[in-house]
């Protein structure tokens, strides 16, 4: 584990840019397996590895992606962020503070705050607009007053008019209009990340892009930084400067997004890619990249666990699980035996070229 | 299928523990002190020690309750106060009657129950469906122990049709099944039936609108499919719920005899619960609730089995 | 009505503006204005008994015992201790409403609190309440509620803290499922990744999305407790003579339905045009808060 952890941090400290002391978000070993209750005494009948051991930093100011098949483990990751579901193991430092040491959930949640995927489900239904948004600092010791003050003041922000807006109930607005009130809501806790999870995939396609357009703008104006989870993988690349693709649970593939997105390392992420609708007609795609559903997480396939879909696997992809490895040449990390020298895949280099 | 069973056995098992826990504390939650249940005002206070002792009231009551539980598994269920019998013996006897009134009453409920949902769902807002569906609501918002009076004022006051009370020459002792016994179980029968009537025909009538309404039939019924088909699909389709409700209804008829067979004086279960109250035969009370409750309990269990077998859908935990 | 309609009804029915609607097509359904009509009759009477029964409720004389219906004084006729029937059937709606309607009012807040606390919390909370709850519901109701009057012995509040205890497992089983739904949209979670409290996020959120559709369940049990709750009365438990009560005054008659049967088995109609107006009411509560319709 040291070895591939301290090319990250290289890696990532090297292109982070501004900032210089160090990563905003570190994750470092992120686990939360869901026991599966059930068998004959109630006792547990197997875990559902929904986020298996994952790191990854993210530097202030930019935008980290998160793409993967449904299950694979990006909402959970989410929910693991602002401590909605407390981790197995793993540790969550912000700002060089960790939690649960230095840091308590209550900062950690003022400063990494979420939008839902649903709109409508993520607003009470019984709470008008700027009560909704005026809760979060009310119950963070705002007064009343100072908090529908700024409640309006935010709507304006997201681009609804308080004046028609504020006495407004969920039912009665679009769904875009709902997400730019669950947005104002995430930024009344004027908060360093935003975790978007899902949060334009439910939107129409020409409301999807005004909703976009205004988190660029935000994030822009308010120095935020994002964490943009998807399945998307066309919008994700159009907002992320790094993105980051989960399998099962585990890292696949991290890196700058367009570096990524040009030549993919891992396998996993070719395919995921090769799968993208293409508006060129002469690259379209003419047979299925990847085959079938993923593998059941309850018991994850042993070694590499994309093997059983992945076409160049090889014998030691079933044996061995491979670890995240910088690839200097292209700037990103993979965790994929093609790519680890002298890992016995018949398709990697032997480690003695490799050698420093 | 085997591993669900074994897993709502022992989902039962906790259950059965508190219910006899209530059941047990029922003695002591009585006024004053659980002595009195057993003894004579009058008893010297020498005597009152010596029971106190040979009860066991004078240990902790979680000793108590484990002699108490040790002594209810090999059937010992103490001693009435009012007849100075075992409370099993009498129970014996009292259960098999209202066994038998209960099961011919939830029968009744069931046919009667089935034929006007199945109306009133098949011809949903037609003018048979407000009818079925009114006397359905009769049936569970009717008092049955006064539903059992006014019967027996027509059938037995004024008709003089039918035996108001009793069960037949000799009590129950002699039961057989001949008109002068069974016309004694018609009225408190049919009395009774009325609550799973009102009960399962609002059951099946929710069911057939609900299969009925479902898309694939409205097709079946659009291509012509002849109306012998679509019965036969709903009637496959709502019986495995019917019967999970009779079952429960036939539970709940069974510890909730006592009403009808105080107005019938049914030698039952209810009516030796009725002669404990009057005379606070506590051991006798907490015995027969005791039987009933766990009665209760493994019927419950048994439908939910029997019900996941007829049904693989129904996975309940 | 199973549990899962009542988590439709709470996770889409509740929009502001949502009872309103409710209210006006409850206003629109004939045979449940008909129902409340009669339960406000009921009420009424119960609470003017004084000024509207024409007698002394307590005072009989033996010499005028079980007149039939449409004896000249007594329209309603005496009961076996020469009471006017009339006087005291309208002063009996005291205490059978107060047996009746009292037990599921208190469950509804006990069986709610524990239900959404249960609901909310989850885990080994949820665990130990709901089986404690369960217990309680593996007795049939009728003799859960004699077996604890019966053991406590007969008397207004014995009988009342019997039914209670009857009727909260249900309630709260039902308050447990729907906030267990309501747990589990992401208001609450939002909510909760504000840092609000439990209690906070409970009250603001939880509480006017669930507290609805416990109550229509709740309603649907008061017919049930009122033929309970004169039950024990007519067993000898709950209300104790002389005091009006219907199931107690059935009680007393059933020895007279051989000699003045109609006046006998007044008591019993009472009970039962005050339960079934309770079923219709609540009927039509529900089906005017199902949206389908």
């Amino acid at each position: 584990m040291s070895a591939p952890t301290s090319a990250r941090t290289a890696l990532s400290t090297a292109e982070a840019g501004p900032s210089t002391a160090g990563p905003l978000l570190s994750i470092n070993g992120l686990t939360k397996h869901f026991p599966l209750k059930g068998g004959l005494f109630g006792q547990s009948r197997g875990v559902v590895r929904a986020v298996d051991g994952i790191s990854f930093d993210v530097a202030e100011g930019e935008t980290l992606g998160i793409v993967g098949e449904s299950g694979c483990g990006k909402s959970t990751t989410a929910r693991l962020l602002v401590d909605l579901i407390s981790p197995d193991s793993g540790s969550v430092i912000l700002g060089g503070r960790t939690l649960g040491v230095d840091l308590t959930v209550r900062d950690l949640r003022r400063q990494v705050q979420m939008v839902f995927q649903d709109s409508y489900a993520s607003l009470n239904p019984r709470l008008t607009m700027q009560d909704a948004i005026a809760f979060g600092p009310m119950v963070n010791g705002m007064a009343r007053d100072k908090a529908v003050a700024l409640a309006r003041d935010l709507l304006a922000r997201v681009g609804l008019d308080p004046g028609r807006f504020a006495g407004r109930y969920p039912h009665e607005l679009s769904g875009g209009q709902r997400q730019r009130v669950n947005i104002a809501r995430a930024l009344a806790f004027s908060p360093k990340i935003v975790v978007l999870d899902e949060a334009v995939s439910a939107l129409d396609k020409s409301v999807e892009a005004q909703v976009l357009n205004l988190l660029a703008d935000l994030k822009a104006e308010l120095g935020l930084t994002y964490i943009f989870i998807s399945h998307d993988l066309n919008v994700v690349r159009y907002m992320s400067d790094r993105v980051m693709v989960m399998y099962l649970g585990q890292v696949a593939e991290i890196g700058p997004v367009d570096a990524l997105y040009a030549t993919p390392a891992h396998p996993y992420s070719q395919a995921l890619l090769a799968a993208m609708p293409s508006m060129d007609p002469d690259r379209r795609t003419m047979e299925a990249p990847l085959a079938g559903d993923p593998p059941n997480p309850i018991n994850p396939p042993p070694g590499c666990r994309f093997h059983t879909r992945c076409r160049q696997a090889d014998g030691v992809c079933s044996v061995t699980v491979p670890v995240l490895h910088a690839l200097p040449q292209k700037g990103h990390l993979a965790s994929c035996h093609l790519h680890i020298p002298g890992s016995g895949h018949t398709g990697a280099t032997p480690r003695t070229e490799m050698a420093p | 299928m085997l591993v669900y069973v074994l897993k709502r056995l022992i989902y039962t098992l906790p259950v059965a523990f508190g219910v006899s826990v209530v059941c047990f504390l029922l003695v002591h939650i009585a006024p004053g002190d659980p002595l009195t249940s057993v003894l004579p005002p009058d008893a010297s206070a020498q005597l009152q020690a010596e029971m106190r002792k040979i009860y066991g009231f004078d240990r902790p009551l979680i000793v108590q309750y484990g002699l108490w539980v040790l002594k209810t598994l090999q059937g010992d269920l103490g001693v009435s106060i009012a007849t100075g019998r075992p409370v099993a013996g009498e129970l014996r006897l009292a259960l098999g009657n209202t066994l038998m009134l209960a099961v011919l009453a939830t029968l009744i409920g069931f046919v009667l129950g089935c034929l006007f949902g199945f109306v009133a769902g098949y011809f949903r807002d037609s003018w048979l469906d407000k009818l079925a569906s009114f006397v359905s609501i009769i049936g569970v918002s009717v008092p049955h122990y006064w539903l059992g009076m006014v019967l027996v004022i027509i059938f037995s006051v004024q008709l003089n049709w039918l035996p108001a009370t009793g069960a037949g020459p000799g009590g129950s002792a002699d039961w057989a099944w001949d008109w002068v016994h069974v016309r004694h179980l018609i009225l408190p029968a049919v009395t009774m039936s009325v609550i799973p009537m009102g009960i399962v025909a609002r059951t099946v009538r929710a069911l057939v609108a609900d299969i009925l309404s479902q898309e694939f039939i409205t097709g079946q019924r659009a291509k012509g499919l002849l109306d012998v088909g679509v019965f036969r699909h709903v009637v496959k389709n709502a019986a495995p719920t019917a019967l999970a409700v009779m079952g429960l209804q036939l539970g709940y008829l069974l510890g909730g005899s006592i009403l009808i067979e105080t107005v019938f004086s049914w030698p039952g279960t209810g009516f030796l619960l009725g002669q404990a109250i009057f005379q606070r035969d506590l051991p006798l009370l907490q015995g027969t609730i005791l039987v009933l409750a766990m009665f209760f309990v493994a019927l419950n269990l048994l439908v939910d089995v029997v019900q996941t077998m007829l049904d693989p859908r129904v996975q309940r935990t | 009505m199973s549990s899962a309609s009542f988590e439709t009804i709470a996770t889409a029915g509740t929009l502001p503006g949502y009872w309103s609607g409710v209210l006006r097509r409850l206003g629109r359904d004939p045979v449940a204005m008909f129902a409340l009509l009669v339960i406000l009759a009921m009420v009424l009477m119960a609470v003017f008994a004084p000024l509207i029964a024409p007698a002394d409720p307590y005072r009989g004389q033996m010499l005028r015992r079980l007149r039939p219906i449409g004896t000249p004084g007594f329209p309603l006729g005496t009961d076996e201790l020469g009471r006017d029937m009339l006087t005291r059937l309208i002063y009996g709606a005291r205490l059978s409403l107060l047996m009746g309607v009292t037990p599921v009012f208190i469950a509804f807040f006990v069986g709610s609190a524990i239900g959404i606390t249960a609901g909310y919390l989850g885990g080994k909370v949820n665990t130990v309440l709901m089986r404690t709850v369960d217990v309680f519901f593996a007795f049939p109701s009728v003799l859960l509620a004699i077996a604890l009057s019966g053991a406590l012995g007969a008397g207004i509040f014995n009988g009342l803290l019997s039914l209670t205890i009857v009727f909260i497992p249900p309630i709260a089983r039902i308050a447990e499922s729907v906030t267990t739904a309501v747990r589990k949209i992401e208001y609450v979670e939002a909510a909760r990744a504000s840092g609000a409290s439990a209690l906070t996020i409970v009250r603001v959120h939880v509480l006017g999305n669930v507290i609805g559709p416990i109550f229509v369940y709740a309603t649907g049990l008061i017919s049930v407790s009122l033929i309970l709750a004169s039950g024990l009365s007519f067993l000898g438990l709950g209300v104790k003579p002389p005091e009006p009560e219907w199931g107690l005054m059935l009680n007393t008659l059933r020895n007279a339905i051989y000699v003045q049967p109609w006046v006998a088995a007044l008591p019993g109609a009472m009970i039962f045009i005050t339960s079934i107006s309770f079923n219709l009411l609540s009927d039509g509560l529900r089906s005017a808060m199902d949206l389908k319709s």
